[in-house]
């Protein structure tokens, strides 16, 4: 949830954004097929960024958040880290997964997102095999489309598990992702829709460990739902993050990955050219270099477990870290 | 747009597409059961609650405003609300869909009643006609029309807001739209979408079907 | 499942603004919807084959789920308040089109003739007689429309709009019923007071159906 910043979206609707709706309007009065693809207008381009250029944070940064609270969290760390830097900010939460987030960031909707970097050289590249940090942040520039750019990397990070129940674990003999290929075709797995598609996921598992499920499960990013499913046994293996303290909590084994499925997942700031000056990679950077992954995940417990706001968490802990006005 | 239902085209007619617990023919199968499960329940809730309304008069108010209520309620905060308190289950599903349609089917339910001439309800009367049997025998028929426009309604909003099922981890077309809306894969959307339409459709013109044949000795009370 | 009262009591900043967001995609969407409604519902009542053409396609759009909607509209205008308005707006079309047009249908056509007869042109009827004497109907329409917008915003959640919506994303993801007790309760009073200020406007702008009524 936002404070100051849902007001600015509201007042956001000038007279350019009236004239492409109503353009929008009588395409989409017709059928929604037609609205879905009429042209190419992405989005309301004029809107915020003032031209190309070598890019300024003057007019402040919109920083959007996939819908799982951790990317929540961290974009208000980037908002917290931006407005110590004297950049306004405006944090648009829950927005929907990478495969919305990114198009989003191209047609300028937002400006900036926290990224992980093993998913998103993944989402760029389905057949990247690098998994060193340094090597993956080389592939990501060479990959990004032009317009975007990652900054330096941070110090914590939240990979991807694929985690069993102890009893499923003893059960089928279950101690890495190898071993679930000799059940192929009687586990069910359960993830976000989106990991039905990605290399991290369904794809990478049968390529990389020859594992089939029985059926795969459309659930959520280590939300209830995949959790939910775990514990009742709707499925049996689930595709959790590593910062989630219920896993720990919960008892659940992670599955070890002895032949490197998945990448290093740190956090990575993904900004438009268009916002990425001095100021906002030094704020970002220096962000980065300080919150580690044991900080990450206790603020993900406050907020998942004690229901404290993403952004009174990211706030509080950026002042107690001297990241503050 | 052409691309988009180019894809649209490929992925309707595409085999694999229709089989698995995945496919089309699942997913429809599993969409039904949702939709026809919730209508009739909420039949048997609300089509006893109408007629008794409209044949008391007791209660009006109640019945003319409900629809009012029943569109007003949020059925993603309905879900997620019953999904808190009930967990990974299917009641989450069924007690939004079964809000949703109750209304509809009370509230012209009761409408048709208040069609019904007093005359002719006082003339079935005079005859020394018991209660049950003006409300079963004069009230009802006469009712009918517009009681069936109601589950028709009820059906179509019903149809297409099972959609919702998918949300809470569960099948049915949704499916698709939500699968589609995370991974990004606008044709998916557009499939389950247009498949969810032809179902509202079809049913409806089923249903009206069935209205012809089985009323059709009973030339409507109204327009 | 209980309610934390303190969750509430901090966050009425938040909660006003989600609700005035809120309030802001329904109306717009409503007017929007009566603007281009209008003059498509005289086009329908004039013209026979439109009619049928005209409302057999809102039907079909009614059927569509709300939320497939919103998706198909993210390639033309994104992740944005006009993707969340413009969806929200072909619903209430749906609805404004189907009751203007029945409201112009139930002018009678004595009272057209008459205005014809002395010898008031044809746009000035539509103004001065004929959507007057619809307006009735049409305001039925707009309740209903109104209602169901507000209701419809929440759906908008699923591409990071929604209004009170959010609050059901929030309490979903952390297992927090508070925010969506809060959220249903909240939209289901802009819905009441929404409709019942629609009520007092129609019998401000409808006079003479008052004087019928007590005539009668």
């Amino acid at each position: 949830m936002t404070r100051t910043n849902r007001e600015s979206r509201v007042t956001r609707m000038n007279p350019m954004n009236r004239r492409a709706l109503l353009g929008g309007l009588f395409a989409a009065a017709t059928v929604p097929a037609l609205a879905a693809c009429s042209s190419g207008i992405t989005s309301l381009e004029g809107d915020g960024a003032g031209g190309g250029g070598g890019g300024s944070s003057k007019g402040g940064v919109t920083i959007g958040t996939a819908n799982f609270t951790e990317n929540q969290v961290l974009g208000y760390l980037y908002a917290a880290a931006l407005e110590a830097a004297g950049v306004k900010t405006t944090v648009r939460p829950n927005l929907g997964t990478r495969e919305i987030l990114i198009p989003a960031l191209r047609g300028g909707d937002i400006d900036l997102l926290p990224e992980y970097q093993g998913a998103l050289l993944h989402y760029l590249d389905t057949k990247a095999t690098a998994t060193e940090e340094g090597t993956m942040q080389n592939a990501l520039a060479m990959l990004l489309p032009r317009g975007l750019q990652i900054l330096p990397y941070g110090e914590a990070e939240n990979a991807d598990a694929f985690a069993v129940t102890r009893e499923t674990a003893d059960e089928y003999g279950l101690k890495s992702l190898a071993d679930l290929a000799k059940h192929n075709g009687k586990l069910v797995i359960g993830a976000a829709p989106e990991v039905k598609k990605r290399t991290v996921g369904s794809v990478g598992l049968k390529e990389v460990y020859g594992v089939e499920f029985k059926e795969f499960k459309s659930l959520d990013s280590s939300g209830p739902l995949v959790k939910g499913a775990l514990k009742k046994g709707d499925v049996d293996v689930a595709n959790l993050f590593t910062t989630d303290t219920d896993i720990a909590a919960e008892g659940w084994v992670v599955l070890t990955d002895p032949k490197n499925l998945i990448p290093g997942q740190h956090v990575v700031p993904l900004i438009a050219d268009r916002k990425a000056d001095s100021t906002v990679r030094k704020a970002l950077a220096r962000l980065g270099s300080v919150l580690t992954t044991k900080d990450l995940t206790e603020l993900n417990r406050l907020v998942d477990k004690d229901r404290k706001d993403p952004e009174d968490v990211a706030y509080d802990w950026a002042a107690e870290h001297g990241i503050k006005k | 747009m052409f691309e988009l239902l180019k894809g649209l085209g490929s992925w309707l007619v595409s085999g694999e597409q229709w089989t698995g617990s995945d496919g089309i023919g699942h997913r429809l199968a599993e969409h039904l059961q949702y939709s026809l499960l919730a209508t009739l329940v909420a039949a048997a809730i609300a089509l006893p609650i109408g007629l008794l309304i409209g044949h008391t008069g007791r209660g009006a108010f109640v019945a003319i405003n409900l629809s009012s209520f029943g569109r007003a309620l949020p059925t993603v905060g309905l879900v997620v609300l019953v999904f808190l308190a009930s967990g990974l289950s299917m009641w989450p599903v069924y007690i939004a869909l079964v809000a949703l349609a109750v209304p509809s089917i009370v509230t012209n339910t009761y409408a048709g009643m208040t069609a019904v001439d007093p005359e002719v309800r006082d003339a079935a009367r005079g005859q020394g006609m018991r209660w049950y049997q003006v409300l079963f025998q004069v009230e009802l028929p006469l009712a009918l029309p517009l009681i069936m426009t109601g589950l028709r309604l009820a059906l179509i909003q019903v149809v297409a807001t099972a959609t919702i099922a998918a949300y809470v981890s569960f099948g049915g077309l949704g499916r698709y739209v939500f699968d589609g809306l995370a991974q990004r894969d606008l044709v998916q959307v557009l499939g389950g979408a247009v498949l969810v339409a032809l179902v509202a459709v079809v049913l409806d013109l089923v249903l009206s079907a069935l209205q012809r044949v089985l009323f059709r000795h009973r030339p409507a009370p109204q327009s | 499942m209980s309610v934390d009262w303190s969750w509430i009591a901090d966050h009425t900043d938040d909660l006003t603004t989600l609700t005035l967001s809120h309030l802001q995609a329904a109306l717009t969407a409503v007017l929007l919807g009566l603007l281009i409604s209008l003059p498509l519902a005289v086009l329908a009542h004039r013209v026979r084959r439109l009619r049928g053409l005209l409302l057999g396609l809102s039907n079909v759009l009614f059927t569509i789920p709300s939320i497939a909607v919103f998706v198909l509209l993210l390639p033309v205008s994104g992740l944005t308040r006009t993707t969340t308005v413009i969806g929200l707006t072909i619903y209430t079309l749906v609805v404004l089109l189907r009751n203007t047009v029945e409201g112009l249908d139930s002018v009678p056509a004595r009272t057209k003739e008459a205005a014809k007869a002395m010898g008031t042109r044809p746009l000035r009827t539509l103004l001065t007689v004929e959507l007057p004497l619809a307006l009735p109907v049409i305001m039925a329409g707009v309740r209903i429309a109104t209602v169901m917008a507000i209701s419809l915003v929440s759906v908008a959640t699923y591409i990071g709009d929604g209004g009170l919506g959010q609050l059901f994303t929030d309490g979903f993801q952390r297992n927090f019923p508070t925010p969506v007790i809060v959220g249903v309760v909240l939209t289901l009073l802009l819905a009441l007071v929404a409709d019942a200020l629609l009520v007092t406007l129609q019998y401000v702008l409808t006079p003479w159906t008052r004087r019928q009524k007590q005539g009668a």
